[in-house]
């Protein structure tokens, strides 16, 4: 495979290609590289922060006090920081690349939120667990967390009092599209999710007598349906496998559906709803490889964070500031805006996110300055460099190891440095601009490319 | 449609594309003709507690559901018989004796979360409390009548939902001469120079080329447009009052821009509620009699108006912290000097006919009053932005 595929493969699969990825894989043959991906991901490495002072405050109270779920929440505070950090790390270093990338998509998908860092934290492991095994067996397990039935009030779903939250959400949302439903099939699957709750741990627990055990209509069948019947019955309507394979193409592939290759996907989907199976698919597929979608989707604000971390170690030494700089990018991870999840695409960028993008790798990487050295004239830089140090350098209290950056480019010559930093090709009058300015260093030329808005495609 | 209504938005309409310059010189000198209107928006995020905010002193359920909260009768500022301010508001009260506020009762929406982050979303997104949008209101409006990012500008880091619609944004800018200074490096202005603008917005890649011109040119006109402003006013040292005064000097600069907004947090009461409200709205009073002063000094005050609103009130019945947990109905406050109903809009909510929660029963759906806004004052068609039509209320 040639190495523009597999850098489009790896920026898809996870966060891009290092040099010496480039170099390994370019021999090998599509299938090869696709299998080791998948080989990559078998295990699932869980991600977990020390939460046990907040076990010891929980301890074997069955219904915590207001002051111990003061005490859970100021706690969980801090510690949902924690564990948006390590997630963060983890997306950069893990060997498990497709797994992670594709919990980042079903974070999206499945969109949950809580301020208690056990719920949340297991929800994230949840997604892990299942992000590339059976849809089935994954949209029961979600339904179950107990972040999620405190998210879309499943809790407060009883017998006499039903809350059709979950039941709307899960199908406008999660398996159907709006417009493929009826009103009177939330009412009727909103009591076949009647009882789930969980106890203070976090663990699903079933009440019974919470439950509804009337006879329900649901898309034409009758019966004393189960939460997991209802979800059953979901997935035996085609649109479900459509609706999550749009999904996928639209993270995966393009921002633009092709229909024709969506119905592909959904025939292999539809088949037994698995998620390995469909992502083979696509890796395997000729079109995944067309020149229309290399390099032609707006990196995510994490895919961004997360590429960047990966081309030049950087490391925090405030760890809020990293969560400042998702926010002011528009997305910070654990914190969807609402159950829809975040949009995407195009919605990523107005003009206060495409300053910053622009702007930030200098200002994290560079001391705030970008080389404009034309040619012959490079002398001058860094007397500039230490002024502008002075002026905007204080912002972020940074570690960047720009020796680490050397030694992975070492063999890589300054020329080839944009098909290793870019996904697509730099637009014409960009490039003729470029040329009129001195390639200083790997480094500065480095920070010049990610300064640039084909530095935000991938 | 009125021939001012479809002068209007005709020059809006034509802005969308490039025109030459001297057509947008033209469009000014109308616009300014037309009485050059703009909106503010002020966001109390937490939830304010609504009923130690405007007080219903003469209702004994008050002060028997909150007997270490209530605000006692002499510390009261008197409105009429029953309704009284909180003491923190007394330059409020000043703008109510001018006829310059507007008091609504009890506005909420139908099945009321008690969520933040859902309720805030409702109130900026403009659905039903079941339903998601990813657009914001105001969004919305910039989507069908914006011309430039800065049309709608939220002092404020960065850009709430409210301000993003479906194809334009607002911008966000705390401090322009660091949105500027961020954009202006030379290297930025040389890989824009040269791009041809008729292909920019086809693709991703061109989109971004065509969003970072527009910043760019944006923050260089909000930088360069706003330092002609200058004020003598005094406003409070804090972040609120410094938001304002940039909103002031803004509007007072004669910056092109219908909507601002802004925000000061903090109502989330529900520990030991009486001296954090006390001082929260002491900021917010004081920041807002500052902000009118100045508009008015700079004869702006006739064409602005201040909507302010939380995303939720607070329960009736206080807790056992001293505080408050989430409620539902709230008042807001619309402040401005053509207001057609000045003072108490409507009567204060029922206290004795709450909801199974022990929650007020909203009576005014804030989308009226959004409704009642864009078409009154922003003079568009509400329907369009709001997805729905709602009644019009006559508090303007």
């Amino acid at each position: 495979m040639n190495r523009n595929n597999v850098q489009h493969l790896y920026w898809r699969s996870g966060f891009g290609a290092s040099p010496d990825e480039l170099r390994e894989f370019s021999k090998k043959t599509r299938k090869e590289i696709v299998n080791q991906l998948f080989d990559n991901s078998k295990q699932t490495m869980r991600l977990d922060v020390d939460t046990s002072e907040i076990i010891a405050v929980i301890k074997n109270e069955e219904k915590l006090s207001p002051e111990s779920r003061r005490k859970v929440q100021k706690l969980s505070r801090a510690k949902i920081i924690e564990l948006n950090v390590k997630w963060i790390d983890q997306l950069t270093s893990s060997r498990a690349m497709l797994r992670e990338k594709m919990t980042l998509f079903w974070a999206n998908v499945f969109v949950c939120e809580d301020n208690n860092v056990i719920y949340i934290q297991n929800f994230n492991n949840m997604l892990r667990e299942n992000a590339l095994g059976n849809f089935s067996d994954f949209v029961k397990n979600m339904s179950k967390e107990a972040a999620m039935t405190k998210y879309l009030n499943t809790k407060q779903n009883r017998k006499l009092k039903p809350n059709e939250n979950f039941a709307r959400e899960l199908m406008e949302l999660f398996t159907l599209g709006e417009g493929h439903y009826s009103e009177n099939d939330i009412k009727e699957s909103a009591k076949a999710f009647t009882g789930y709750s969980h106890n203070s741990k976090g663990v699903f627990v079933f009440r019974k007598r919470q439950h509804d055990e009337t006879i329900k209509t649901f898309f034409g069948k009758t019966g004393n349906f189960s939460g997991d019947d209802i979800i059953d019955i979901i997935l035996e309507q085609k649109q479900c496998a459509q609706f999550i394979c749009e999904k996928v193409y639209r993270y995966f592939v393009n921002d633009n559906l092709n229909k024709n290759h969506v119905k592909k996907m959904v025939e292999v989907f539809y088949e037994d709803y698995n998620i390995e199976k469909l992502m083979r698919f696509v890796f395997m597929s000729d079109w995944f490889y067309h020149e229309e979608n290399i390099g032609s989707k707006i990196k995510s604000p994490i895919e961004y964070l997360v590429g960047m971390k990966k081309l030049v170690p950087i490391t925090f030494e405030n760890e809020k500031q990293l969560l400042f700089i998702q926010k002011q990018l528009g997305q910070i991870l654990l914190n969807p805006p609402n159950v829809a999840g975040w949009k995407g695409g195009k919605s990523w960028i107005d003009s206060n996110t495409i300053v910053l993008r622009l702007k930030l790798p200098s200002i994290l990487l560079n001391d705030a300055y970008i080389s404009k050295a034309k040619n012959g004239t490079s002398d001058q830089m860094i007397i500039k460099k230490q002024a502008f140090k002075k002026q905007y350098g204080k912002r972020f209290k940074t570690q960047v190891k720009w020796d680490s950056f050397n030694k992975t480019y070492t063999h890589v010559d300054i020329e080839d440095l944009p098909e290793h930093v870019l996904c697509c090709k730099i637009s014409k009058r960009t490039a003729d601009y470029l040329k009129t300015l001195d390639k200083v260093s790997k480094r500065e030329y480095c920070v010049q490319l990610m300064s640039l808005p084909e530095y935000q495609m991938c | 449609m009125d021939r001012r209504k479809f002068l209007k938005q005709s020059s809006l309409a034509s802005s969308l594309f490039f025109v030459p310059s001297f057509v947008k010189a033209f469009e000014q000198v109308a616009s300014s003709d037309l009485g050059f209107k703009r909106l503010v928006i002020i966001q109390l995020s937490g939830g304010n507690d609504g009923l130690n905010t405007v007080v219903p002193f003469r209702n004994d359920l008050y002060y028997k559901e909150r007997p270490t909260l209530a605000i006692p009768k002499n510390q009261m500022i008197r409105l009429n018989d029953e309704l009284g301010l909180h003491p923190s508001l007394t330059p409020l009260k000043r703008l109510y004796d001018n006829g310059y506020l507007s008091i609504i009762n009890n506005v909420g929406y139908p099945n009321p979360v008690r969520s933040h982050f859902r309720s805030m979303d409702i109130w900026q997104t403009v659905t039903d409390s079941d339903k998601f949008s990813q657009s914001g209101w105001l969004g919305r409006y910039l989507d069908h009548y914006g011309k430039q990012p800065y049309s709608a500008i939220e002092v404020d880091e960065s850009l709430s939902l409210a301000l993003k619609g479906e194809r334009f944004n607002g911008i966000a800018t705390q401090n322009p001469a660091i949105l500027h200074n961020l954009s202006k490096d030379p290297y930025f202005k040389n890989i824009s120079r040269h791009q041809n603008d008729a292909h920019l917005s086809e693709h991703n890649l061109g989109y971004l080329y065509k969003t970072m011109i527009e910043a760019q040119s944006s923050a260089k006109y909000i930088y360069e447009t706003s330092k002609t402003a200058t004020s003598l006013q005094q406003y409070p040292d804090n972040k609120f009052g410094k938001q304002l005064k940039t909103v002031a000097q803004f509007i007072n600069s004669g910056l092109d821009t219908k909507v601002f907004y802004t925000s000061l947090g903090g109502f989330d009461t529900h520990v030991n509620q009486l001296n954090t409200q006390k001082r929260l709205l002491k900021t917010y009073a004081d920041g807002i009699e500052s902000f009118v002063e100045d508009l008015k000094a700079n004869h702006s005050f006739k064409d602005t108006l201040v909507l302010t609103f939380s995303e939720f009130g607070r329960r009736v019945k206080q807790n056992a912290n001293v505080g408050t947990d989430h409620g539902t109905a709230n008042n807001v406050f619309v402040i401005g000097s053509h207001l057609k109903k000045q003072g108490l809009y409507n009567q204060a909510p029922s206290l004795s006919n709450l909801d199974d929660n022990g929650d007020l029963k909203f009576e005014i759906d804030f989308r009226t009053i959004y409704a009642t806004v864009l078409n009154k004052w922003l003079d568009i068609d509400d329907q369009t932005i709001l997805n729905k039509s709602f009644n019009q209320l006559d508090f303007i």
